[in-house]
C-alpha cells in the first residue's frame, strides 16, 4: 500500500510505536518518531511511496528521530537522529527535525550502500539517458534539478547519484528535493503547483525546505537509466545560458573526489567511474534563467539518440 | 594485477595506483611523455623532448624543456616512471 492510504492518526501511531516501513529506490527503511513534524513531513512528501507493516518486512536501515530527553522537550527542544541505535550527529533544534531526517537518510545510504559508487550529485533522466549534475554548494544544482523535474525530466535523485557497480546503470532514489534559501521562492514562482513543505530556518545550510518528488518519478523508482551526460551547473546572475564541453579526465577526477565511497571501492571504483565517464558527454553549464536552462537541457535530450530501455 | 591502471580520455589520462589507492590526473604532456617512454624505451630525455615538441607543434626551446622536466617529475613522483 502507499503511505497516503494510511490515515494521519494511523501513521503517527505506527511511527511512535514499531515504526513505519517505507521503500525508497532500492532501500527499505524503518522510521520511528514521536515528533508531529516528522509525521507531517512524511505525509506531505512521501504519500506515493510504498509502506508495509514494519513487523513483517525486513528493513535495510532502522532510523529514529526523537527528542533526546524529557527535559529537552520543554527547554530549547532538540532532536536526535539515530541509526541502528547509534547517534552519528549532534542534536539539532526541534524546528529542524524533518530536514534532519532527510540528511540522516542521505548519510545512512552514503555510508553503507557500497554496492553502488555514490557520487554527490543530482541526477535526472529523459529519453532513457541520465544527466548527472555534480557541483559544489551554491552552484544552483538543486534549483536546476527541481526546475528540470517540474518540466518533464524524471527525478532520479537530488543528492546521491547511485551507480550500480555490476551494470554501470544509475539507480533511481527519487526522494524529496532539498531547496535552500532563495531557491525556495524561485521554485514556487517557477511552478506554483509544486508542493514545498514548510521551511526550517537557521539550519547549517540556511533556510531549508523540501519539494515533493513527482508521482511519475516515484512510480518508476525501480527503472534504472543509462549515463548520458555529466554537467556541471553554475548559476550566475545575468549570465547567458551556455553549455561548454569539458575535459573527461578532469571530470572523472572531480567525481572521484566528490564520491562518498570511491576510496573504499579501490580499483573497482576506478573501473566503474571511468566506465561512466566513457559513456557520458561532459559539459560546464552556466545559466541565470531557469526556463532557459530547462530549454537547453531539452535540446540536449532531443538531440541525443534515444537510449534503449535499460 | 598490474600496479597501475590507466584510462586514457583523448589526450589526457587518469591513473589508479593499486598499491596506494591514489588516483592521479595526467596532463596531455605528461600522458604523451609516459606513452613515449613506454613505447620507445631506448630514447633519452633530449630525444623525447624533440619528438614531443614535434608532436605538439612547438619549438623544443628552454620553456618546453622545463615543461618536460616538470611532467617527468610528476610521473616519477606517481611512480609511473622510475627515478634515474
Amino acid at each position: 500500500m502507499k503511505l497516503l492510504q494510511l490515515s494521519p492518526s494511523s501513521l503517527r501511531k505506527h511511527l511512535a510505536g514499531q515504526g513505519v516501513w517505507l521503500r525508497t529506490g532500492p532501500f527499505s527503511l524503518r522510521i520511528q518518531s514521536r515528533l508531529p513534524r516528522v509525521a507531517e513531513g512524511l505525509i506531505e512528501l512521501y504519500g506515493q511511496f510504498e509502506v508495509r507493516d514494519s513487523n513483517l518486512a525486513f528493513a535495510d536501515f532502522h532510523v529514529e528521530i526523537n527528542s533526546p530527553s524529557m527535559l529537552r522537550r520543554w527547554f530549547r527542544p532538540q532532536v536526535n537522529f539515530s541509526f541502528d541505535g547509534d547517534l552519528p550527529f549532534k542534536p539539532l533544534p526541534l524546528d529542524q527535525a524533518y530536514p534532519m531526517l532527510e540528511w540522516g537518510l542521505n548519510w545512512s545510504i552514503s555510508m553503507h550502500a557500497h554496492q553502488y559508487l555514490i557520487i554527490h550529485a543530482g541526477v535526472v533522466e529523459k529519453n532513457g539517458l541520465a544527466a548527472i549534475l555534480p557541483a559544489p554548494p551554491g552552484s544552483g544544482k538543486s534549483t536546476l534539478t527541481a526546475g528540470l523535474v517540474l518540466s518533464g525530466w524524471r527525478l532520479l535523485s537530488d543528492e546521491l547519484t547511485l551507480i550500480d557497480r555490476k551494470t554501470g546503470l544509475i539507480q533511481p532514489l527519487p526522494r524529496p528535493v532539498s531547496l535552500k534559501n532563495e531557491s525556495i521562492p524561485l521554485i514556487r514562482d517557477f511552478s506554483p503547483d509544486a508542493f514545498i513543505n514548510r521551511a526550517s530556518h537557521d539550519t547549517a545550510k540556511g533556510t531549508v525546505a523540501h519539494m515533493r518528488p513527482p508521482k511519475e518519478s516515484v512510480r518508476r523508482q525501480h527503472e534504472p537509466a543509462r549515463p548520458g551526460w555529466v554537467i556541471f551547473p553554475k548559476w550566475s546572475a545575468d549570465s547567458s545560458t551556455t553549455l561548454t564541453p569539458r575535459s573527461k579526465a578532469q571530470t572523472f577526477m572531480f567525481l572521484a573526489q566528490n564520491a562518498f565511497n570511491y576510496s573504499q571501492l579501490g580499483a573497482d571504483g576506478f573501473r566503474v567511474g571511468t566506465r561512466l565517464i566513457e559513456q557520458a558527454e561532459c559539459y560546464d553549464f552556466q545559466y541565470s534563467q531557469l526556463d532557459q536552462a530547462v530549454a537547453a537541457f531539452d535540446r540536449l535530450a532531443n538531440a541525443a539518440p534515444a537510449a534503449k530501455a535499460a | 594485477m598490474a600496479r597501475f591502471q590507466i584510462k586514457c580520455f583523448e589526450h589526457e589520462a587518469v591513473v589508479f595506483d593499486t598499491a596506494s589507492g591514489d588516483t592521479h590526473y595526467l596532463t596531455p604532456l605528461a600522458h604523451a611523455l609516459y606513452m613515449t617512454s613506454r613505447d620507445q624505451p631506448g630514447k633519452n630525455l633530449s630525444e623525447m623532448t624533440t619528438a614531443l615538441a614535434l608532436s605538439f607543434e612547438v619549438e623544443p626551446d628552454m620553456h618546453f624543456g622545463q615543461l618536460i622536466d616538470h611532467a617527468m617529475a610528476s610521473l616519477q613522483q606517481i611512480g609511473l616512471l622510475e627515478t634515474p
